[in-house]
């Protein structure tokens, strides 16, 4: 295969435009620019939500050559909108031969650990291996959670290790080379120490609740047997 | 835990409409259930109107144990917390659950608080509720396939992991008698302590 020209971002967050998904992935697709390549961006949630959202993603996904999958790890695994859309990908991908094609996963969480996205991305590998698209690596941001939908310039300090990974990404990924494994390990890297990541999520989920005068029911338990 | 104290069994079953295989496995499954003595629930997640997660947290930090979006997704935190048993019964799908099993479980999040502490040097949610359903799966598959089952197991055990518990599951395979994936389905009750 040559050099790919086109890469398509498929942003799997239900937040969209405000997701830390979209910040990760969106900061990869400025770097493959810069490289020359053509870009686009697919919104899965929406996508999947019509006959028309659906037919519009294949043809983007039909019309790139690298897909770039961003999302954030929901009950250790991908949204189901998500899901579905990869069972929508490979069901199309079945009926007609499709040209050689690659794919690269980054996934974000709530957790500091980039260990816990591990089968998530297992699966993202597994759907390339079944859809004969070539598999060019899974990033794992642990506590992307911290990036609350800023971009990673807006994240400042805080970033500095996404960002690394990202721009070393984009380099192989232009050159047609898969995610070094040295990439792989600085975007597990978390993005605060890990106590502080806990502590200032633990302090957040107090404020926000006392926003929305909930504090006194946080710990309610409306369906207890 | 003793198995005398498991008595309702919630089945999660996220096949796909005209899924002959699954829908006999679903029945296999309820019948070995209420031979084991359990009061059986089966939530069939196709035909429920179940939105996706909008990743919001409301149901951490506005209605706290409740999902704001007001569908029938409700019912699955609802009747989990009900149970002793959550049984996921899904095709595996390129090695995890299907879209119709996950967009339940994606329902699920409130179930637990919103805050972090470290289990067993991992960090996960503490508990809402004082008492969780034992989660097993029973994942379908055309043929055995190594890496698809590490993948689903693997899964099976990081949802239990986040009611710092063990998960257990089983693969049944589509060219399985019913009286093989009878024997499946008991094996996975007694490796789980559920059986009778």
């Amino acid at each position: 295969m040559s050099s790919p020209k086109k890469a398509l971002l498929l942003v799997g967050s239900p937040r969209g435009r405000d997701s830390s998904s979209e910040a990760l992935g969106g900061y990869l697709l400025n770097r493959l620019k810069e490289h020359g390549m053509e870009t686009g961006k697919v919104y899965i949630h929406p996508s999947m939500l019509t006959e028309r959202g659906q037919a519009e993603m294949l043809q983007a996904i039909d019309r790139s050559d690298l897909l770039i999958l961003a999302f954030p790890l929901y009950v250790d695994s991908l949204p189901a909108p998500v899901i579905a859309a990869l069972e929508t990908i490979a069901e199309h991908r079945r009926t007609k031969v499709r040209k050689e094609q690659k794919l690269v996963a980054i996934t974000n969480s709530g957790f500091p650990e980039a260990s816990q996205m591990d089968t998530a991305l297992a699966i993202c590998r597994r759907f390339a291996s079944e859809t004969k698209i070539g598999w060019a690596g899974g990033l794992a941001i642990g506590g992307g959670e911290a990036l609350h939908g800023r971009s990673l310039a807006e994240a400042g300090w805080m970033a500095r290790n996404p960002r690394k990974a990202l721009d070393m990404a984009a380099t192989a990924l232009a050159e047609d080379r898969p995610v070094p494994k040295e990439t792989v390990d600085i975007a597990a890297k978390p993005l605060i120490p890990r106590w502080m990541y806990v502590f200032v999520a633990n302090r957040w989920f107090k404020n926000e609740a006392k926003k929305n005068g909930a504090q006194d029911k946080l710990y309610d338990r409306p369906y207890q047997a | 835990m003793e198995s005398e104290t498991y008595m309702k069994a919630l089945i999660l079953n996220g096949s796909r409409k005209g899924d002959r295989f699954l829908d006999a496995a679903s029945d296999v499954l309820s019948h070995t259930l209420k031979g084991a003595g359990y009061e059986v629930d089966p939530l069939i997640l196709r035909d429920l109107k179940i939105a996706s997660c909008k990743g919001c947290f409301d149901c951490w930090v506005k209605t706290p144990g409740v999902c704001s979006t007001d569908d029938e997704g409700r019912l699955v935190p609802m009747k989990m917390m009900q149970s002793d048993l959550m049984i996921y019964l899904t095709p595996i799908i390129i090695g995890g659950f299907s879209s119709e099993l996950k967009k339940g479980l994606d329902r699920i999040t409130g179930a637990l608080l919103p805050f972090l502490t470290n289990v067993n040097g991992e960090i996960h949610h503490p508990f809402r509720y004082k008492k969780y359903p034992k989660i097993l799966g029973i994942g379908i598959l055309p043929q055995p396939d190594e890496e698809a089952e590490r993948i689903f197991r693997t899964l099976v055990n990081r949802n239990a992991l986040n009611i710092h518990d063990k998960g257990h599951s089983t693969v049944v395979y589509r060219n399985d008698s019913h009286e093989r994936v009878a024997e499946k389905i008991k094996a996975l009750l007694a490796e789980a302590g559920a059986a009778k």
